[in-house]
């Protein structure tokens, strides 16, 4: 291969390693500390003609990243708003969550999981309806801002595959909205996307050095 | 001009998505993300402006300060929710995520080890 136009993968790395990257720098990951490969940039730069750069390497493929981010971190904030305390659309005629949990056990998608909503969830309603509105909470939340982005793109993928066992064969439902969302949320996964234009980019350089647990946590979870 | 602090510049930034959010007054229907009234554009205009405070004067304090009125907003939000209706601060659950959104990252930002006390710090 060319070595001017070499990209080298790494092992266990999220780098691409090269003479002639891109050298653009990403204002947030300005920590000459921060040793993590997904967030090294020219910016340390050993003095040799090699020029770690992001994963992302260009402005455009960070923009989108950060879009989407924020974009379904807005889905969740507003999807939220329907989810009304204290009783969750539990009256007569049910809406609201409390419908859509039933659609669990009358349109049954996977048979152990509308036993364990007949047999547990619909007796208990309200404690998990206001777990499901702490949890969608939170992946608003933390997911518009960027933070402990990781984690809870993980969390939204197995809340969407508990949406998904609940409503998947209600009508008018399209099993493809929920594979969307769950190959989404992979990707905010894939791409650490809180580190562009997110807290995570903001917080990460300044946690890596930390020995406190509560900053390594971050690390991990970003 | 000194170059702001990624820190700072990401309180300022919350605090201009929190004023941002204020303008979710005027809509309504499909594109209301939030419900904001008049209570709900009180606080995020001030709580905004003290986020923006702690990014420009370059204050962690006043950024855990700001965060923690974020999440008092939040946490009076849900409670009232949790009565039955949207009370005086007239919002809905997407209120309070938003609010804990921002309280908990300007917290975050305010608390993180700063690079400059970190420097500070006599080596191991």
């Amino acid at each position: 291969m060319n070595e001017r136009s070499g990209v080298i993968f790494m092992a266990s790395t999220e780098y691409a390693h090269g003479p002639n990257n891109p050298t653009d720098t990403d204002p947030t990951d300005t920590d000459p500390t921060d040793t993590d490969p997904a967030d090294i940039d020219s910016s340390t730069d050993t003095g040799d003609t090699a020029r770690p750069v992001s994963f992302l390497p260009s402005r455009i493929d960070r923009a989108v990243i950060a879009v989407v981010r924020v974009g379904v971190g807005l889905l969740w904030l507003q999807n939220l708003g329907w989810k009304i305390p204290p009783n969750f659309g539990k009256g007569d005629p049910p809406d609201g969550l409390y419908l859509s949990t039933t659609y669990a056990v009358s349109h049954e998608v996977l048979h152990p999981y509308a036993l364990l909503v007949n047999q547990v969830v619909l007796p208990n309603f309200t404690f998990f309806a206001w777990m499901v509105l702490l949890i969608e909470a939170s992946l608003g939340a933390f997911l518009t801002f960027g933070l402990a982005t990781r984690f809870w793109a993980l969390v939204g993928i197995a809340q969407t595959v508990v949406i998904m066992l609940s409503v998947l064969n209600a009508p008018n439902e399209w099993i493809w909205s929920y594979l969307l969302m769950l190959l989404v949320h992979a990707a905010l996964f894939a791409t650490a996307a809180g580190r562009h234009a997110g807290l995570d980019g903001v917080l990460r350089p300044a946690c890596l050095g930390s020995q406190s647990w509560l900053p390594r946590l971050l690390v991990h979870v970003s | 001009m000194k170059p702001w602090d990624p820190l700072d510049r990401a309180a300022l930034v919350l605090g201009l998505v929190s004023i941002a959010s204020a303008l979710f007054v005027f809509v309504s229907g499909e594109l209301e993300i939030v419900r904001v009234q008049v209570a709900g554009v009180v606080v995020a205009v001030v709580l905004g402006l003290l986020a923006i405070a702690a990014g420009w004067l370059e204050s962690p304090a006043l950024a855990v300060g700001g965060g923690v009125l974020f999440l008092l907003a939040a946490a009076v939000q849900v409670v009232l929710l949790a009565g039955g209706r949207s009370g005086f601060l007239g919002g809905n659950t997407s209120t309070f995520s938003l609010w804990l959104g921002l309280g908990v990252g300007m917290i975050a930002i305010g608390m993180v080890p700063r690079p400059e006390l970190a420097e500070e710090s006599p080596p191991d």
